[in-house]
């Protein structure tokens, strides 16, 4: 599963244009690293769609360009915008609706 | 020869009331005669609290804990019936507890007879509001004039006092027709379940779901009607309190309190008594041998103080304590684990894997037609484990520890060195919106009104993006969070939590791992 590490010098470049899943996560938390794995399970089923992270508290300027104020905070990169932002855990279902409702 | 399966749920059956649970005063000689034949699980945690979202657990083997709490049975929860269903397995449901006839909770869906015990109990008690109480009955004559006093007094917990009256005037208008404890409510579902067994097509295997609401309260044993002392408190020369009004135990005398728990020790009497009865029957129609029996209940019973209940009387706060928590869970497979005990955290999420693994081991396909459970039934959505390979002595253990909780307010770990308790919504023990919302959660309904409109948990409890995500900097402690020492606080007296953070962050972050990854699966 090939993940982008996004900052702030490479994220208007990586993102531009593209369908994608960003998480902002911290690395000691447990919420974060369940999610990640359902976003592997989701990007199985759905490999054409790009993957970024950004470490939310090495990345400050970004995490406050995007206001994410905790981790994890997904968001689905639709053309290379924001069309959806949501905060906290969640299941396949529920990310594969997300994704594909926005 | 077939296999069948008789699931025994004793409502609000406190584990350490029960010899088997080394109980030396509280006499329960069928259970614990039923525990020397069977495999004695000694760290059986409900997760999910209370009555609802236990059995729900229990029925589909999936936590509640993270997700779903006291609501209705929804269209993507799979319960044990609906995978038996079709399979040439009878089901039977006997039951009177009263929240899983709630109308639109569908707690019955998939059995193939559902055979509801007698009324009257919390939550169908105004099935008897109507009839007229003879002369002699009277509520005030079971309230003592101090609890009335308190109650009345404290805006807090009048709402409380006033609902319980009604309650106790149903409770007297049925009880009023009994003759003995012969017409109790686990005696009237004790027939009916053998009657069910006694009909039963032997060709075909079962599982019979006999769910009962008692021991639960009201806490009424014989003693109160037949006229003489509770045998667990003779000297007691007061009110009887057969059905206290839920609050602060303050509100009570410590003499009034203990009486409330013989009452409740008497009443687990009563029931042992029906409940052997019913393994006699079992015996004598020869089901001992290719039935397995397990009995179990949702959680114990807030009744004082410290151990007891932690400040309060019956479950007016989403507490998570071991005295609620922690549940007996008694195993019997014929041939294997008798008098075996093990020390493995188990759930109630394991119920219905191990009902399933036993129910459909290949040795149980039977020559008829072709009711046989082949490997066609998807148990991938089953979070627990089953026991049987603990119970045939293949393992230890299914997991490392147990979470507990009540769904939107607490959520706990339990350890074999430490105890847990992270608050997600402390209520205010002296806010009366939060008492009042959590008897709105209990009766799905405002105090007063029909139980099971299906308001309450949604008005109250929501999932939040705080519950599930992290903030900034280092692992914080939340505020009102407790650890405790479980070698030497089994019950959770002593919080250590400012002692020892950083075993605490160490739990914590431990729980939420495992909420995630339930949440999450």
């Amino acid at each position: 599963m090939k993940t982008i590490d996004l900052t702030e010098k490479n994220f208007d470049r990586e993102t531009a244009d593209k369908d994608g899943i960003l998480l902002f996560y911290k690395t000691i938390c447990p919420f974060c690293k369940i999610l990640e794995a359902v976003i592997e399970k989701f990007h199985k089923k759905n490999p054409d769609v790009n993957l970024f992270k950004v470490e939310f508290e090495e990345q400050k300027t970004l995490s406050q360009k995007l206001e994410v104020e905790r981790a994890p905070t997904l968001f689905v990169i639709k053309k290379g915008r924001v069309a959806a932002k949501k905060a906290g855990v969640m299941n396949l279902k529920e990310l594969t609706a997300l994704w594909e409702q926005n | 020869m077939t296999k069948n399966v008789i699931f025994i749920m004793l409502d609000t059956l406190q584990f350490n009331y029960l010899g088997c649970y080394g109980n030396d005063w509280i006499k329960t000689p069928n259970i614990d005669m039923l525990a020397k034949e069977s495999t004695v699980f000694e760290n059986a945690y409900s997760e999910g609290l209370p009555t609802i979202p236990c059995r729900r657990a229990m029925l589909t083997g999936r936590y509640t804990l993270p997700s779903k709490g006291w609501g209705p049975l929804e269209a993507d929860d799979t319960t044990i019936a609906d995978m038996l269903w079709g399979k040439g397995v009878h089901t039977g449901l006997i039951f009177d507890t009263p929240p899983m006839r709630l109308p639109k909770y569908g707690y019955q869906r998939g059995f193939y007879d559902v055979i509801y015990g007698a009324h009257g109990h919390e939550m169908d008690d105004e099935y008897y509001r109507h009839h007229k109480l003879l002369k002699d009955w009277k509520v005030e004559d079971y309230l003592p004039d101090n609890v009335l006093e308190n109650f009345n007094n404290s805006p807090m917990y009048k709402p409380y006092l006033d609902h319980t009256l009604k309650e106790m005037k149903s409770w007297l208008a049925m009880r009023q027709y009994w003759k003995s404890d012969a017409d109790s409510h686990i005696a009237q579902l004790v027939g009916k379940a053998e009657t069910w067994l006694e009909g039963l097509d032997r060709k075909f295997p079962f599982l019979l779901w006999f769910d009962s609401f008692d021991p639960h309260d009201p806490f009424d044993p014989p003693s109160i009607w037949e006229g003489y002392p509770n045998p667990y408190d003779p000297e007691y020369k007061g009110k009887r309190l057969f059905q206290p009004p839920q609050g602060s135990a303050d509100l009570y005398t410590e003499e009034q309190l203990n009486h409330m728990r013989m009452n409740y020790a008497e009443k687990i009497t009563m029931v042992d008594k029906w409940i052997g009865r019913m393994i006699d029957k079992i015996k004598a129609l020869g089901l001992w041998d290719n039935t397995m029996v397990i009995l179990t209940s949702d959680h114990g019973h807030p009744t004082g103080h410290g151990e007891h209940g932690h400040g309060i009387v019956r479950k007016c706060r989403p507490w998570p304590y071991e005295e609620l928590a922690h549940i007996p869970m008694i195993v019997r497979v014929p041939g294997v684990g008798e008098g075996e005990r093990n020390s493995s955290f188990i759930q109630s999420v394991d119920i219905a894997p191990t009902i399933m693994e036993f129910i459909s081991a290949k040795e149980s396909k039977v020559e008829y037609g072709n009711h046989v459970l082949d490997d066609d039934i998807s148990l991938s959505d089953i979070q627990g484990e089953s026991l049987l390979p603990i119970i045939r002595g293949e393992k230890d253990k299914v997991r490392d520890f147990a979470i507990a909780g009540y769904y939107g307010y607490s959520w706990s770990i339990i350890r074999e060195d430490y105890s847990y308790i992270h608050w997600i919504r402390k209520q205010d023990a002296e806010n009366l919106k939060d008492v009042v919302e959590m008897v709105s959660i209990m009766y799905d309904a405002k105090i007063g009104e029909g139980a099971g409109r299906g308001e309450g948990e949604k008005a109250t409890t929501a999932q939040t993006e705080e519950m599930w995500s992290c903030t900034p900097g280092e692992v914080v402690l939340p505020e009102g969070d407790e650890l405790y020492d479980r070698r030497k606080d089994p019950f959770q007296l002593n919080n250590i939590i400012d002692q020892n953070p950083e075993v605490a962050k160490e739990l914590l972050q431990q729980l939420k791992l495992q909420m995630a990854q339930l949440r999450a699966s």
